[in-house]
């Protein structure tokens, strides 16, 4: 939707290149951001796409129409843009901010105070609360918030964003990346996300680009560049704990393999007979009225076959083993140190669906492609 | 001193003297302000931004010389009346004017600008719906302070037939009437103190409530 090509900035009296023979390919519908060290051009891109500043060299399209041939002002109208300073007229309200564009775009009063309202809302401010305010009555989080609703006013079909929510604090920053990506799934707006935070582009990112001084270096999804950094530059960006942020990446359900054998409490005995004709290393046992009791391991079944009430103890200790298959692969890695557990039982709803174990979560971080 | 002599210069001579004044004031400052404001502007622009120093620095050794001296030098120039006193009276009431203009234009945070542009305001826009409201609070006081002074040194442009207050004093001086001087200055003073006064109320009001300091 968004085609840089061969885009060169040279700013006058600068050295270096700005930006360097860029061509970059940003998909619709998908958030994509352009992450690398302070410096490396990140807000120039951002600038040329809505002409703030124009590229000594190369074009820009969107939808295939080269934004050097629209006016700007027309341009910009029709792209959603938020700083990290946010810039929120202070001597206008918070709804007055909000229906700027809307103003530009000159609606009628009802529409746009009913569009105003709505963003609030959507936002998670408080309508009656906010609608009055002006911005200096706000705090930083709801500031922000406001700039991100300003942006949206008109329903742009696109969204630059530099460093939104580089200015809040980390708990705001992370309820407003939470809530910026629940939002997306409805709106669906193609969105040029910049940020110099490697984790905030994993989140964010449905695609990554990551720059140094000027230079693409590497274009993918958040799982092929923490799989395959293309060199040591991106390694060194990407950080030592480049494995557990990948585990960020998934769920539960992505690394799971199914349960192989189910016992009863009363077919305790004959456990470690079902699990090696199951060949499986693990059972999970359910009392009689199919309540999940816990699991076994078929080296602790074999450890205490004689002591039945010794191994039903056993059992019990991994009550509380099982998680939803929404958990995230970090969070179920904790949990299986927490518990001091082999496996953790993973439920859909109320049914059991899967086990994980550090097995399981080792091979699927280190699989190859396509397995 | 006789109450003859002030009741004379208060009901008789004052009212004429006082509109003549008023008419400088208003004038020179309505000039002032018709030159100053836009010259501002401009200056700021990023295409003029460096004719800015250039035209502060002469403006400031405008500002320098004497009122008097001003005065004393249109004389020749323009000859006698009201005309001539405007003139010299504008010179020097530009400066505070257009530097305060310049520094609450300036003064606008860039970010308030980046945003109003990415939006696609125009520049135009801009100017008037950003970043002269959020100025007006400073290119007020400047217009205050310009006032002030047009009113004291207006007091100078009887010397050259301009009338006003300054009537009144001259008068007094070569006459020995110093109840001349005393209504003279006095209301002069009054003058000065209640423009000042207003225009600052005048500020305080039209500082966008969400930038007033609580
Ligand atoms: N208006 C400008 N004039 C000159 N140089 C600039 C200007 N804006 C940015 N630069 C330079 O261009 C480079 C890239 O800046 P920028 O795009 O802001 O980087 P980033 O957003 O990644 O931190 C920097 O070296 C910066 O100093
Ligand atoms: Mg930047």
């Amino acid at each position: 939707m968004i085609e840089l090509k061969q885009i060169t900035k040279q700013y006058l009296g600068q050295a270096m290149p700005a930006v360097e023979n860029l061509s970059l390919s940003i998909p619709e519908g998908e958030i994509c951001v352009l992450v690398g060290p302070s410096g490396c051009g990140k807000s120039t891109i951002l600038r040329m796409i809505n002409r703030m500043i124009e590229p000594t060299s190369g074009t820009v399209t969107i939808k295939g129409e080269d934004v050097s041939s629209t006016d700007s002002d027309q341009l910009r109208m029709g792209i959603g843009y938020v700083i990290q300073q946010i810039g929120l007229l202070p001597h206008r309200t918070i709804a007055e901010n909000i229906a700027i564009v809307p103003r530009l775009y000159k609606w009628p009063k009802e529409r746009i105070a009913k569009r105003v309202d709505e963003l609030i809302v959507m936002m998670g401010l408080d309508l009656e609360k906010t609608r009055g305010k002006y911005p200096s009555q706000l705090s930083g989080g709801q500031m922000q918030r406001v700039g991100v609703a300003r942006a949206m006013a008109v329903d742009p079909p696109i969204m630059l964003m530099d460093e939104p929510f580089g200015a809040v604090d980390p708990i705001a920053r992370n309820h407003l990346q939470d809530e910026l990506l629940r939002l997306q799934k409805e709106i669906k707006k193609t969105i040029v996300f910049v940020t110099h935070d490697i984790n905030e582009a994993i989140k964010m990112g449905d695609n990554i680009a990551i720059f140094d001084a000027g230079k693409l270096v590497q274009f993918g999804t958040p799982e092929e560049i923490l799989t395959n950094p293309k060199n040591s530059f991106v390694e060194n960006f990407i950080g030592h704990d480049r494995v557990v942020k990948k585990l960020n990446l998934y769920r539960a359900d992505d690394a799971m393999q199914p349960v192989g054998c189910l016992v009863k409490e009363s077919d305790l005995q004959s456990a470690g007979q079902r699990m090696k004709d199951a060949g499986t290393e693990v059972a999970f046992l359910l009392n009689e009225v199919g309540q999940r009791l816990g699991h076994l391991t078929f080296a602790e079944f074999e450890a205490g076959k004689g002591d039945l009430e010794g191994l039903r103890k056993k059992v019990l200790r991994t009550e509380k083993a099982f998680v939803q298959i929404s958990t995230s692969l970090p969070d179920a890695l904790s949990l299986l140190l927490e518990f001091d557990s082999d496996y953790l039982g993973i439920l859909k709803g109320d049914e059991l669906c899967g086990m994980l174990s550090f097995k399981d979560i080792r091979k699927h971080v280190y699989r190859k492609d396509g397995e | 001193m006789s109450w003859e002599n002030f009741r004379f210069a208060l009901f008789e001579k004052a009212p004429e003297a006082l509109f003549e004044h008023s008419m400088i004031v208003v004038i020179t400052i309505t000039i002032a302000i018709l030159i100053s404001v836009p010259l501002g502007v401009l200056l700021t622009r990023p295409k003029y931004k460096g004719l800015g120093l250039v035209t502060l620095n002469v403006l400031n050794v405008l500002q320098a010389i004497p009122g008097l001296a001003i005065i004393a030098l249109a004389l020749p120039i323009l000859g006698l009346g009201m005309k001539p006193a405007v003139v010299a009276l504008l010179f020097q009431s530009l400066l505070p004017i257009v530097r305060n203009t310049i520094a609450g234009l300036i003064g606008v945070s860039p970010d308030v600008k980046e945003a109003a542009c990415g939006m696609g305001m125009s520049q135009r826009r801009i100017l008037l719906e950003v970043e002269i409201p959020l100025a007006m609070p400073i290119i007020l006081s400047g217009i205050r302070t310009a006032t002030v002074y047009v009113v004291s040194i207006g007091t100078l442009a009887a010397l050259i037939g301009a009338g006003g207050l300054g009537n009144l004093i001259m008068g007094g001086l070569a006459l020995f009437r110093p109840e001349y001087l005393l209504v003279g200055a006095g209301l002069g003073a009054i003058m000065a103190i209640t423009l000042e006064r207003s225009l600052s109320y005048l500020e305080r009001r039209i500082t966008p409530p969400g930038m007033r300091v609580s």
